[in-house]
Formats: structure tokens, C-alpha cells, sequence
């Protein structure tokens, strides 16, 4: 029988990259300067904040879970000669890596540059796979995303 | 440029300026127990540094500082770092520092605007839930703070 977690898992698979259609209310514009969005998403009881900064090579990514703490920190990037996804804890960072899942992820997805800052608890995948869910929509409604995502290995 | 969203827990401030010839960006965030400052002209974040207060029993306050992710043989990098933490540390003890510098020129005067621009923008004004009793700057005799208020 399918869980809960199976089933966001596998919407979270259907996420598809579609063209952008224009950048939501919340981004601040900036030309092509630093952009800054913030915004939050509950699930259940749990609060969960998303705060976006897109540089021009590279996107930084809070996740903040029921509260403002930085969290840890990783760094995932497709990396040579076959493109695939590497992924580093920089700060911080539990024996099971909260968090590093996500980044490589999002970057599997969205074939950008990550720096993700995570304070999602461990042992919870379910949360984890939701937020990454919002997360991932959230980077192609911005119009972020890259074409063509990085191939999975 | 500052946030808007009075509801959004993270503030931030974004500030943009040019450095010998050199686009600037700036962001500053606060975190309930970080600070996170990115100035980059790369567009990237670059060398990512770690600097916190040490706690200790000397009078003089003592920082570790370290680079977490890039160059790591840049000291004018170190000591952004360290100068910055200095200054919030000594409004802000309990709060580390996670510094990124994505930048095309180290030279010192660089960083020496980078350092004031950011100090002239600080978040790091207002106190904190974990400050409880922490008297205001400046304020010898003003009133003790026991509840969370932001004063910025």
C-alpha cells in the first residue's frame, strides 16, 4: 500500500520545468541584481519558511522548520566530466545529513548551483520530501530553473 | 533595500554599490542564532567563512575564525571575517557569523568598504529573544528589557 511519503515522493517526481510565466509578487526586483524571495508554507502543524536569494551563478536557499535558526549548511553543484551531482556538508550537519538530500535534489531538478541552509529536523522524511516538493515548484514558478535538469545517476 | 514581510522571521537587507569599477552586491540576513552576510561581484558566494565569539574567562574576547568552503589561502579574507564578527559580537555576543565573499578584487581597500558597508547596514541592532536583561548601548541607567521587544 502506498504511504504518504510515497505518494509525495513520486509528485514530487512529476514536478515538471515549464516556461516562465512571470516572477511572483514577493521577489524584489533588482534588474539583474540579487533577488530575494520569502515566503512560508505550513503542512499540518509545521511552519516551514523558505527564503530564495538568487545570484547570478548560483542560488541560496534557507529552510527554516518551525523556527529561524540557520540550520546546516550544504553545497551541490553538477560537477565534470559527466555531470553529475555532487554534494558537500560545508557547516553543521547530522550523521544522517538532513538536508544534503534535498540540495542534491534540487539540483538533479533544476540544474542550478545550490547553496542550501537547512534546520529541518532528522528522521522525517515526510517533511523533507514536502518541503523540497514547494521548494522545487517554487524555483520553476520563478522562472530559475535551467533548461535541461542535470541527468541522474 | 530592506525586507518588507514584518511576518517573515528572517530579516534581511540588501544593499548594492560599486567598488573600483566592480558591481557590488550585498545581503544581510539574521538568523535567530547566525548571522549571514554575502557580498559578492561574481555572482556567486564564493568562499564561504565561519567566525564566532570564544567563550572564555579572559577579558579580552578571543575568535575563531575559518574558512568553511573555498579559498583558504586568502588572509585578507580571515580578517573581513574577523573584523566583522568584532563589531557584532560586541552588540550581538551570542550570534556566529557565516561570511561569503564571491568578489574579483581582494585587495584591502575592497574589503575595507565591504566591512563598512555592511556595519553601516547592520540587523544586528535590535535585541534578541535569548538577550533577556541585556541593557541597551549606551543606556547605563535605561530600563531592563524582560520580555522580546524589537526595537529596530
Amino acid at each position: 500500500m502506498e504511504t504518504e511519503y510515497d505518494q509525495v515522493l513520486r509528485s514530487v517526481a512529476q514536478v515538471n520545468i515549464a516556461d516562465q510565466i512571470g516572477e511572483s509578487d514577493d521577489v524584489e526586483r533588482d534588474g539583474n541584481g540579487v533577488k530575494v524571495s520569502c515566503f512560508t508554507e505550513v503542512f499540518d502543524d509545521v511552519t516551514i519558511q523558505f527564503q530564495i536569494i538568487r545570484l547570478a551563478k548560483q542560488i541560496y536557499v534557507w529552510v527554516g522548520c518551525n523556527s529561524a535558526k540557520f540550520g546546516s549548511l550544504y553545497a551541490a553543484a553538477s560537477t565534470r566530466p559527466s555531470n553529475t551531482v555532487s554534494v558537500t556538508s560545508v557547516l553543521g550537519g547530522t550523521s544522517d545529513n538532513t538536508g544534503s538530500g534535498i540540495a542534491r535534489r534540487l539540483v538533479l531538478k533544476t540544474g542550478l548551483n545550490i547553496i542550501l541552509a537547512c534546520n529541518i529536523p532528522k528522521n522525517n522524511p515526510l517533511l523533507e520530501a514536502k518541503a523540497e516538493k514547494v521548494l522545487i515548484r517554487k524555483l520553476i514558478d520563478l522562472g530559475y530553473t535551467m533548461s535541461k535538469p542535470v541527468r541522474a545517476t | 533595500m530592506e525586507s518588507l514581510d514584518t511576518n517573515f522571521p528572517v530579516r534581511h537587507r540588501k544593499i548594492s554599490f560599486e567598488s573600483k569599477g566592480n558591481k557590488t552586491e550585498i545581503v544581510i540576513c539574521s538568523y535567530e542564532d547566525h548571522i549571514l552576510v554575502i557580498a559578492t561581484q561574481i555572482g556567486a558566494m564564493g568562499t564561504i567563512l565561519h567566525a564566532r565569539k570564544e567563550e572564555g574567562m579572559s577579558v579580552e574576547p578571543t575568535f575563531s575564525v575559518s574558512v568553511i568552503f573555498g579559498k583558504r589561502d586568502e588572509p585578507m579574507l580571515t580578517a573581513t571575517a574577523r573584523r566583522l564578527i568584532e563589531h557584532i559580537s560586541s552588540i550581538v555576543p551570542s550570534k556566529p557569523l557565516v561570511l561569503s565573499l564571491g568578489l574579483k578584487d581582494h585587495s584591502s581597500e575592497t574589503l575595507k568598504e565591504i566591512v563598512a558597508t555592511v556595519i553601516e547596514n547592520r540587523l544586528w541592532r535590535c535585541l534578541q529573544k535569548d538577550d533577556i536583561n541585556f541593557r541597551l548601548l549606551g543606556y547605563e541607567m535605561g530600563p531592563k528589557i524582560t520580555k522580546s521587544e524589537n526595537l529596530c
